[in-house]
């Protein structure tokens, strides 16, 4: 199973989750009973059409929404969600987030928001500063720094959050098509730029996506179709 | 931390910003209702004033100094707890820092006759040069004048009647009354008494009973060199407190009772009104509070998905909620500032315009429209101003604190 041949958990495992909406009276059966292994310093794209599932497994491996039945273990350890783990500073410490509409928060700079997390961890200013340097510059959006998200690109809102979901150095980063919301050239780059974050720095991602040039870039994908995996889960 | 505070404190900042009409209107309620407040207490505490200064120098002065006795148990006989040597603890005081002046009165009763019929009286010995150092007392004489200031050229023991008594007596001015008493040794004594003046005392049940006689005249009727009690009158209101501590040492045997112990229709007046202001208070607070609160739900309504953002990255629910209590306190504090300087302006403003209020019932004359500017009463205001701001975040911050994050990123 695991691609490095020693005996250490994967990143992210989850077994046997099913997620089930009540709507209503209709139930919708959005996941039925996955089990997956992401191991550390994956690639991976979750595919599929629309409705099949992909965001709400996302959500599910982000920690931001509890499976109706089935576990999810990090790093070996249950995901409790009954108050016992702490969910927000696993989020905070462990993951990271990109959304297909940027979600960046619109009062603040390119900066403040890549910024965020660190104030949330208390990092000093000294650190933080450092920090999101860093990453602005491996985004490539050091000279935008002062700029507000409504004065950024689409692309280049979606690589300040790719930076302020890179800045704390988490484990695992999940991208719900991030590039559904750009241009094709724009989306080729922001994938480039993943590709190389995950080549270089060995940044784990997990996207979702159901365009098939963005799954081209993926070494691993996962097919989702009504909440199942199809069969043929292909490495590529 | 404190610096992670202040960092997000930054964010509230520029949150509370990003929607100026909304602040602004916030801003306004708040605007008003610290003028409100503050317009109110400013006049209320000029009546206060007014009336305090009044009591003050209408009638008690700032200190009455008793016997300990006095106060404690009833007088068999007139002056039997009196203050002995009144003479010589007027020197002591006139010592003390913050004194003007002290005077004795002598309190007595007894009946008087115009010959046809008698009538009880409520008297009082007083030093009528001192009398009217403390009040306008002369000026306000009904008719005729004041006792004379210097005794001891009177051939006369002179009266000055209360108008209701002067006029069951028949009495005009130079007639002769004879004012009868029980000495302090408990004999019977009389005294001819010649009336110089008639004077109100606004209150009708006084009216028909009082009299003032020199305090000699009435040691004399009542056969003593005792003294009821001695009046201490400060250039300063607010030295009362430590001025009667001060005496209350010097003379152990001594009880000084301070102008507002004994102004019960000062203190009657200043319950209700602070009562009144009060409920003012908690008006305004109720107001401001639902009609902020109001703007901060619309407010956090709006950016739902933000806080989905905020809440995945992995802010904590309780520092969402800080976040908000904050915006809340910032648009508070700075509302709440804005009011007390355009508050203040608004008190120039009228202090200076020289508006007349109608007069008050029972009154010829209108008084002048003032306000008070009172620090305690800036401080008090402009806490409880930011306060309602915080109060009214406190709900919306917790239901944003508490949305699922699912749900909130899923919100357009
Ligand atoms: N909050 C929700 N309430 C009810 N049904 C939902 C909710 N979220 C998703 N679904 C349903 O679950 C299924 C999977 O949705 P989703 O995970 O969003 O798929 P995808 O991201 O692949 O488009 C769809 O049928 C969708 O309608
Ligand atoms: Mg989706």
């Amino acid at each position: 199973m695991s691609k490095k041949g020693n005996d250490m958990n994967p990143l992210v495992q989850t077994k046997e989750i099913i997620k089930t909406y009540t709507l209503g009276r209709t139930e919708v059966h959005a996941l039925r009973g996955l089990s997956l292994d992401f191991e550390p310093g994956e690639f991976t794209a979750i595919s599929g059409p629309s409705g099949s599932g992909k965001t709400t497994l996302l959500n599910l491996l982000g920690l931001i929404d509890s499976p109706t039945s089935g576990t999810v273990f990090l790093e070996g350890s249950q995901v409790k969600y009954n108050g016992l783990t702490k969910l927000h500073s696993i989020r905070l410490e462990k993951l990271g987030f990109i959304f297909q509409t940027f979600n960046l928060i619109p009062v603040l700079t390119a900066y403040e928001n890549v910024e965020y997390p660190l104030l949330l961890m208390k990092k000093s200013s000294v650190q933080r500063r450092e920090m999101v340097e860093k990453v602005l510059r491996e985004v490539r959006l050091w000279e935008f720094r002062k700029h507000k998200p409504n004065e950024l690109s689409g692309g280049q809102r979606q690589r300040v959050a790719i930076a302020r979901a890179l800045v704390n150095r988490p484990k695992l980063i999940l991208a719900d098509e991030p590039t559904a919301n750009i241009d094709s050239a724009t989306a080729s780059e922001i994938l480039d730029l993943m590709h190389t974050l995950n080549e270089e720095d060995n940044v784990t991602f997990l996207f979702s996506t159901h365009d098939q040039l963005v799954m081209q870039h993926a070494r691993r994908i996962v097919k989702l179709h009504d909440g199942v995996i199809l069969n043929g889960e292909s490495n590529v | 931390m404190e610096k992670a505070m202040s960092n997000f404190m930054r964010l509230s900042f520029k949150n509370v910003f990003r929607n100026r009409r909304r602040t602004a209107i916030t801003g306004l309620v708040l605007v008003f209702g610290a003028t409100a407040l503050i317009l109110a207490g400013g006049f209320i505490a000029y009546s206060f004033r007014g009336l305090r200064e009044s009591t003050i120098h209408g009638e008690l002065g700032h200190i009455q100094l008793f016997n300990k006795e006095y106060l404690l148990h009833e007088e068999d006989r007139p002056l039997e707890l009196g203050l002995d040597s009144a003479d010589a603890m007027k020197k002591k005081i006139m010592m003390v820092n913050h004194v003007r002046f002290t005077m004795a009165r002598i309190d007595f009763m007894g009946l008087i006759s115009n010959g046809d019929k008698s009538e009880a009286f409520l008297g009082r010995g007083v030093e009528p040069d001192k009398e009217l150092k403390l009040s306008d007392l002369g000026l306000n004489m009904d008719r005729g004048q004041f006792l004379d200031q210097d005794p001891s050229d009177m051939k006369d023991n002179q009266v000055v009647l209360a108008s209701g008594l002067a006029k069951t007596m028949k009495a005009k001015l130079g007639d002769y009354l004879t004012l009868m008493t029980t000495t302090s040794t408990g004999a019977l004594n009389a005294l001819d008494v010649k009336v110089v003046g008639v004077y109100s005392t606004g209150i009708p049940e006084y009216d028909e009973r009082a009299l003032m006689v020199d305090l000699s005249t009435a040691q004399q009727i009542l056969n003593s060199k005792k003294v009821t009690k001695l009046v201490v009158v400060l250039d300063q209101t607010d030295e009362t407190i430590k001025v009667a501590a001060q005496l209350e040492k010097m003379f152990p045997n001594v009880t000084a009772k301070r102008w507002f112990d004994l102004a019960t229709f000062y203190n009657s007046v200043v319950r209700l009104y602070n009562a009144i202001f009060g409920f003012l208070g908690i008006i305004i607070f109720v107001i401001v509070v639902l009609s902020s609160s109001n703007t901060m739900m619309m407010s956090i309504f709006e950016r739902t998905k933000e806080i989905g953002t905020q809440l995945a990255v992995g802010t904590s629910r309780l520092r969402l909620m800080l976040n908000f209590v904050y915006e809340g306190l910032i648009i508070g504090v700075l509302g709440a500032l804005l009011g007390l300087v355009i508050a203040y302006g608004v008190s120039v403003l009228i202090n200076n315009s020289n508006i007349m209020m109608p007069a008050p019932p029972g009154r010829t004359t209108g008084y002048p429209l003032l306000v008070d500017t009172v620090p305690m009463l800036f401080v008090g205001v402009f806490i409880l101003m930011s306060l309602t701001t915080v109060v009214s975040s406190v709900i919306p911050a917790f239901k944003a604190s508490r949305l699922k994050i699912v749900d909130a990123l899923g919100h357009i």
